[in-house]
């Protein structure tokens, strides 16, 4: 909801700057950014009330003299013989029907109406449809108009029984439901979707003299969710699920009267009130210490009634009458938050908490020995969202998934690991060790089965000792072995259906977390990680590039001094180096060791013309250490 | 000549892997919250409506229990849950004040672009006891978020809604770019949910509070973009050593 700064200002007396505007409104809790002057609100989906120009300056009425818009209609209204049959009198209990003839359509809008359209570049429609938008946007209430012409002094509000097929006022071709709450004529067709967008057929044109304005208050349980059902973009029913005051249908309507008036000569007003509930009071005990103890100050009771006063809560002996729009206010806790918007969240003070009572440390961190086991074997942890195309019969199934192909909840670890493990190998990693702990659920019980899955494929390490040994069963069983598992299953997947070339065998294992499981390993001082200061640098997805290269050596001392020269040598498109080859011949008096070089760039695929020059770079540094040679190198 | 006898084997690395940052995020704060004093209580991730929305003050009109925002499952019979907070309504129902629960894991909304996920981590923590206030909770929050971005961090306490609890209030932080940072919600338990739990609400009163561990893990690691987390990507784990 849009509202200029100069709409606010007009009704405030002290004509505060933007600024401080915007600090009071976000006292109050109402979000909003400011855009050339104008607010764009974010309320909170209780506070219908504030969704109008006199809403918000009423909340404003905390810190500012205000003055709302009260200039009405006061002449009394002749009734309206109408036949309105209410058939969801539940859902809507208080509803009125203005008739309004006119003499002639006005060509201008005076000043405030005009300023109203130019200042939030609303698009004009017709007349009484832009007062009816004028309305909403000052009042909160949404009304709907009706070319009188077109309605033949009956409507009923009721259910749809079959799908049927209506155009809005604002052409667009909808199928409505059974069972929506809709308006029907005399000949059970629908003219409106009840609280969100009245039909084309019976909707006002820019000659319309004469109107049918219905002002309703619906239950938002009768709207909630159809606008987006239906995919029609409607203020009211945005109002009408957030709930409007359902006792100020007088008021607006006068308000209505008074706009025509202003414009053009009215030659009939008649009223029909179709209300069925009478006004209920809405009071509750005003107790201020109890305010006090809720938000942990310390005011008088004399503060406390002025703040609520202006607020519009009425302050009667020993209870506090609530304004019949703030639909949000209950209970004394809702009192005690109209208290500290009007301090200031900010303006109250901590008070120490000391928590005394007793928590459980003898939680069991099985998990977390299990996850620094696997963490000291190179495995990295991963999570899975649990949505997947394919389910069992013991599946639960999504009923409104986002997609198709995630209709169900997964019932085991293996296949997201397995994606996982594809995902990297793609990005030629050739050492991927990946686990991830998830609750797995079925269709037959709610409890989840906490489950740990752990994949891996690829080289056992990247170091000199185990860059050329592959992983197997035996390698993943000898990691798991630390663990006393009954029944331990692991499992070598077969590559053949997974669309993949490479010749390195996939391992698996799935296991549950069951206290019982017993470890031959112990973690001395088992903390919790301590939060850490790390800092991400944005992974590029621009394909890596491998050099390996040997050197030999013949005067030993040399080796410890390359291997620093290299390990440490930089360059922007250099990602990681590694020895990946040690051997020491004694008897011929030489090492040779290897080193793998990985480069990637962060803005385009590397070249083999970068990667050469960085190389001849590292060769030349290497070479001026004595005995340092490179083999077969010209 | 050479000395044979000196090592000139080059260091032996061997590869560490790591947490998910996402569950170090997590770790670490349920630890801090655990030095609080709160005990960690646990509950199913499929949940029914009664404990994800009715027992939470959430009506049948709020637009959280709409198709489009919550996850329904096996016929509308439960709910992805939507929050942690339905496990603080089992631990209610369980024990009697004073207590002091914190719940962490998994919830699920029906989100998914460049800023949502419709799988993300909550951390929510309750406390109940005679005499508990909302000075009481800011006094908390301060501690929560100056542990977690340092005592010169500079925080606002603004007005907000949720169903569960009243008054309500979000906290923001103040950025590096001096921009304010929505960080956790919060707020004094409402009566209505401690009542609705066997609990007196004359005689005790709480507060309650709810992190999302991904917004604060981006903020804390400078991860921009929120999808980056479940990539499984070795070269993005990797700097989480």
């Amino acid at each position: 909801m849009k509202i200029p700064y100069k709409h606010f200002v007009k009704h405030i007396d002290s004509k505060p700057s933007i600024e401080e505007l915007s600090d009071k409104l976000f006292q109050l809790g109402h979000e909003h950014e400011i855009f050339d002057e104008i607010f764009d609100m974010e309320l909170t989906p209780n506070r219908g009330d504030c969704l109008s120009l006199n809403g918000l300056l009423r909340d404003l009425g905390l810190f500012y003299s205000i003055s709302i818009e009260k200039d009405i209609y006061i002449k009394d209204i002749k009734p309206f013989k109408f036949e309105f049959i209410n058939d969801a009198s539940h859902l809507c209990k208080n509803i009125s029907f203005l008739k309004l003839d006119i003499d002639q359509v006005p060509k201008n809008y005076n000043k405030f109406l005009e300023n109203y359209f130019t200042d939030l570049n609303v698009k004009k429609i017709n007349f009484f449809t832009d007062i009816s938008n004028y309305i909403s946007y000052e009042t909160g209430q949404p009304t709907h108009c009706y070319d009188s012409l077109m309605i033949d002094d009956y409507i009923r509000l009721g259910y749809q029984k079959d799908r049927c097929e209506f155009e809005t006022l604002t052409n667009k071709k909808i199928y409505i439901d059974s069972g929506d709450l809709v308006f029907f004529d005399k000949d059970n067709k629908i003219i409106n979707l009840a609280g969100v967008m009245g039909g084309k057929d019976t909707a006002c044109k820019v000659d319309t003299k004469s109107v049918l304005i219905e002002c309703a208050h619906f239950n938002s349980e009768a709207i909630i969710g159809r606008s987006l059902k239906y995919d029609i973009n409607s203020d009211a029913a945005h109002k009408f699920e957030r709930e409007t005051d359902a006792y100020s249908h007088d008021f607006v309507l006068r308000r209505f009267i008074k706009i025509v008036e202003n414009h053009s000569n009215i030659k009939n007003i008649e009223l029909f009130n179709g209300n069925n509930e009478e006004r209920k009071e809405k009071i509750i005990p005003f107790d201020f210490s109890k305010i006090n103890n809720i938000l942990g100050i310390d005011i008088t009771e004399n503060e406390c009634s002025k703040y609520l006063q202006k607020l519009n809560f009425l302050i009667d002996k020993n209870t506090i009458k609530i304004p019949s729009y703030r639909n949000d206010v209950n209970n004394i806790n809702d009192i005690a938050e109209e208290i500290a918007r009007a301090i200031g969240y900010d303006n109250i003070k901590k008070q120490k908490i000391n928590i005394s009572v007793k928590n459980n440390f003898n939680q069991t961190f099985i998990e977390h020995k299990i996850k620094k086991l696997l963490t000291g074997e190179g495995f990295f942890e991963v999570i899975n969202n649990p949505f997947v195309s394919d389910g069992t019969e013991e599946s639960v199934v999504v009923d409104n998934p986002l997609d198709s192909n995630k209709k169900y909840v997964r019932t085991n670890l293996k296949n997201s690991l397995i994606e996982n493990l594809l995902y990297n190998e793609r990005r030629q990693k050739d050492s991927i060790k990946l686990f991830e702990i998830a609750d797995l659920y079925t269709n037959k019980t709610r409890i989840g089965k906490r489950v740990i899955g752990i994949i891996a494929s690829g080289r056992i390490d990247k170091n000199y000792l185990n860059f050329s040994k592959k992983i197997d069963i035996n390698y993943l069983e000898s990691i798991l072995h630390k663990i006393s598992y009954e029944n331990l299953e692991l499992e070598e997947i077969s590559r053949q259906s997974l669309d993949s070339k490479l010749k390195n065998k996939i391992v698996y294992c799935e296991l549950e977390i069951k206290s019982s499981i017993k470890f031959e390993f112990s973690y001395e001082n088992f903390n919790i990680k301590h939060l850490s200061e790390k800092k991400y640098t944005p992974i590029s997805e621009f394909p890596s590039s491998n050099r390996d290269l040997s050197f030999s050596i013949k005067d030993f001392s040399k080796c410890k001094i390359l291997e620093e020269f290299i390990l440490n040598f930089e360059n922007a498109l250099l990602k990681e180096v590694f020895v990946f080859d040690y051997f020491k011949n004694e008897k011929m008096n030489e090492i040779k060791i290897g080193f793998r070089f990985i480069f990637q760039s962060k803005d385009s695929t590397v070249t083999d013309n970068e990667v050469d020059t960085i190389i001849d770079e590292i060769i030349s540094g290497a070479l001026k250490y004595d005995s340092v040679s490179v083999p077969g190198l010209v | 000549m050479p000395d044979s006898k000196e090592d000139s084997s080059p260091k032996l690395i061997k590869e560490f892997g790591s947490h998910h940052p996402i569950n170090q995020m997590k770790d670490s704060i349920m630890n801090l919250l655990l030095s609080f004093g709160f005990e960690i209580i646990d509950g199913p991730e499929i949940e029914t409506e009664e404990f994800n929305f009715d027992m939470l003050n959430i009506k049948k009109s709020h637009p959280a229990r709409q198709m489009h925002d919550t996850f329904y499952v096996d016929n509308k019979s439960s709910v992805l849950r939507t929050h942690t907070s339905p496990v603080q309504i089992r631990g209610m129902l369980e024990k009697d004040p004073p207590f002091a629960f914190i719940s962490g894991g998994k919830v699920y909304r029906k989100d998914d672009d460049a800023t949502h996920l419709p799988m993300f981590h909550q951390i929510e923590g309750i406390y109940v006891d005679k005499g508990v206030n909302f000075a009481n909770l800011k006094d908390l929050i301060y501690k929560i978020i100056q542990s977690l971005f340092g005592k010169e961090i500079r925080l606002r306490f603004r007005p907000s809604y949720f169903p569960f609890t009243e008054p309500s209030a979000e906290v923001d932080i103040l950025s590096d770019e001096e921009k304010w940072l929505e960080i956790l919600g919060c707020g004094v338990v409402n009566p209505i949910v401690l009542e609705n739990c066997n609990i007196d609400s004359n005689k005790y009163s709480g507060f309650a509070f709810g992190l999302g561990i991904e917004r604060i893990a981006m903020i804390k690691f400078g991860v921009n973009d929120i999808r980056d987390f479940y990539k499984s990507n070795l070269d993005f784990l990797k700097q989480f050593k």
